[in-house]
């Protein structure tokens, strides 16, 4: 459960560092930056996501399907 | 402990690095308006001075600060040195100095043009050159107070938000 926490602290933490970059990126006209940043802040999260739903998935399939 | 150490090295550095890429930004502006002292200052020397090219350049060197002082200062040099044209001299100077200096490229060549006219032409033609330069860099001056005042301040929240980004991705 505590690593979980963690993930979800991590998540926030990135959210309002990417929403600052993208609101000073923007005020001095840097639009297309400030979407870059966003999007591969998006994408470092789905990534980090994905990693945890896999371990949900893996749980579900040992629960299950009586593997490993 | 050691991850909180390391965090705050990341942090210190980049906020360093987003400082000192905005301080670039406001040296580049006074440099230039030191720059248009320098040449008018010269101007009156020569116009009115009559000084020769070598000691009003040592002038310059003494009135002004640091980086630009030493420009004068190995122009006077060479010129005391002679077996050199003005032009060569200047651009020698200019170009030894140049590393030193937070200008670009577009005022390396509007300097590198005023010492192609230097002490070629009598004193009128030579004060239409100096007006001439003053008015390019009083242009650049401008460009430069506008991007510094665009972009000093993003550089420097920039560097710290980028490090606080760099720290979570790490943990």
């Amino acid at each position: 459960m505590g690593i979980e926490v963690d993930v979800i602290f991590k998540i926030a933490g990135v959210g309002i560092v990417v929403a600052f970059l993208h609101t000073i990126l923007d005020q001095v006209g840097k639009k297309e930056y400030a979407q870059w940043v966003t999007l591969f802040g998006f994408i470092y999260i789905l990534f980090m996501v994905a990693s945890i739903v896999e371990d949900l998935f893996q749980k579900i399939k040992s629960v299950f399907l009586f593997q490993g | 402990m050691l991850k909180l150490i390391g965090a705050i090295f990341i942090l210190m550095a980049t906020t360093w690095a987003g400082f000192e890429a905005g301080r670039n930004l406001s040296r580049r502006t006074r440099q230039l308006r030191q720059l248009k002292v320098a040449l008018q200052s010269l101007e009156s020397e020569i116009m009115y001075g009559h000084t020769p090219l070598r000691e009003a350049a040592l002038k310059l060197a003494k009135q002004h600060s640091k980086p630009l002082s030493l420009l004068f200062e190995s122009f006077a040099e060479k010129l005391s040195d002679g077996g050199t044209t003005v032009k060569i001299a200047w651009d020698d100077s200019l170009e030894e100095i140049w590393k030193l200096l937070s200008l670009k490229q577009g005022e390396f060549e509007i300097l590198s043009q005023f010492g192609e006219t230097l002490g070629q032409h009598n004193r009128y033609h030579q004060q239409q050159k100096i007006l001439l330069t003053m008015s390019h860099l009083e242009r650049e001056e401008q460009d430069a107070a506008e991007r510094q005042g665009k972009y000093e301040k993003m550089f420097k929240s920039l560097g710290f938000l980028s490090g606080l980004l760099l720290i979570i991705l790490l943990i």
